[in-house]
């Protein structure tokens, strides 16, 4: 994105085809995969990247500035089309799916948070956090004491924890 | 038209962005606003000939600095509105602390005056016509920023509403201050805090109308 606003045409298409990706899925989930509504926001979508990119603040992080822009959209089709479209319950499924594009959005954020940590912190909070492991298992797997562990993943929460709020401050 | 297609058209068509660009549009229109707001107060009230005597007194000055302030922490508010996803902690404490500012200033002024008198110190002479003349002196300002911010992409139209009309009130207050007369700080606290709030809320029934993109 940065690359982009910097006038960079070829950083700024890898950027659009990526959020083409991610978005998809976003609208798939919520209009039903393939329709002809859903490629029509996700065009819309990347247009409004595109004319809007001025507004997104560098210093902030871009996966939200996209997904307010991506559910702006979709509003904006709701409010058009006069009626909110039902979930079928058994497609409610796909709501909690674990796998999905726009966790790998959040990932892209997360990887970088973590990237700022320790080695071991990371790894530990991965393991903990996002792997399911307990953390008997990861006093394991890392060779540390279970309370060393616990410390470990506390103290590193805090300190992602913080940053994300030094960069919304 | 296929999407890879409109990738590549877009892609094709990128021009470097200074940053600042959007902020400099803002100020841009504040600037309007203000000028759009001297025309109507010194047009419609006309000129006051002890002008330059009470530009030498300090309570002449606390008015436009009250209301300027409050223009800047709207400022921000404007500005985050209009970035999708951004949060506006430092508007709100600016916004916060000039009232908290003028409240303690109006306070001290009630303290110190005979009690009869308070009365009198919050009404002064032109009670009825400052939240009026504000909401007037506030249009320019309100017309240009709302433009303005309907080319960002605000994604919460009544909330960016309101910090637009908060933002042409503080701009709007801080010219009709010249012209103002008063000059007790309660008077300031009620009738300008309540002029500026209620462009906040013209702005806030405006955005869902005008703002969308």
């Amino acid at each position: 994105m940065l690359r982009g606003l910097a006038g960079e045409a070829s950083a700024h298409g890898e950027l659009l085809t990526l959020m083409s990706r991610y978005l998809r899925g976003y609208f798939g989930r919520r209009l039903g995969a393939g329709t002809a509504d859903m490629e029509d926001l996700v065009q819309d979508t990347l247009l409004a990247i595109h004319l809007k990119r001025e507004t997104y603040d560098p210093a902030q992080p871009f996966t939200p500035w996209a997904y307010m822009l991506a559910r702006y959209k979709l509003l904006d089709h709701f409010r058009r089309q006069g009626a909110r479209t039902m979930v079928p319950l058994e497609d409610a499924g796909a709501l909690f799916a674990t796998e999905n594009a726009e966790e790998g959005a959040v990932r892209r954020d997360l990887g970088k948070l973590l990237g700022g940590l320790p080695a071991h912190q990371s790894q530990l909070l991965q393991d903990v956090k996002l792997t399911g492991l307990s953390m008997e298992e990861a006093a394991a797997k890392s060779g540390m004491s279970v309370s060393a562990v616990k410390v470990s993943v506390h103290r590193g929460l805090k300190s992602m924890a913080k940053r994300v709020r030094d960069a919304d401050g | 038209m296929r999407t890879d297609e409109l990738i590549g058209v877009l892609a094709g068509a990128v021009e470097p962005i200074p940053p600042g660009r959007v902020q400099g549009r803002l100020l841009l229109a504040c600037l309007a606003g203000v000028l759009g707001a001297a025309a109507l107060v010194f047009g419609i009230l006309g000129l006051k000939h002890d002008f330059p005597r009470v530009m030498l007194t300090a309570p002449f000055w606390m008015k436009p600095a009250y209301t300027t302030w409050f223009a800047v922490g709207a400022f921000m508010l404007v500005d985050r509105a209009g970035r999708p996803g951004a949060k506006a902690t430092t508007g709100r404490l600016v916004l916060v602390g000039a009232l908290a500012a003028i409240a303690c200033l109006a306070a001290i002024n009630l303290v110190f005056t005979p009690p009869q008198m308070r009365m009198h110190a919050m009404m002064g002479l032109s009670a009825r016509l400052c939240p009026i003349a504000i909401i007037v002196s506030a249009i320019p300002a309100l017309v240009a920023v709302l433009i303005v911010l309907r080319g960002m992409a605000p994604t919460r139209l009544t909330h960016a509403g309101m910090a637009a009309g908060l933002l042409a009130g503080g701009v709007g207050a801080s010219v009709y201050a010249l012209w103002c007369r008063e000059s007790t700080a309660a008077f300031v606290a009620v009738w300008y805090t309540l002029g500026i709030v209620a462009c906040g809320g013209i702005g806030a029934l405006l955005g869902p109308l005008v703002l969308r993109w």
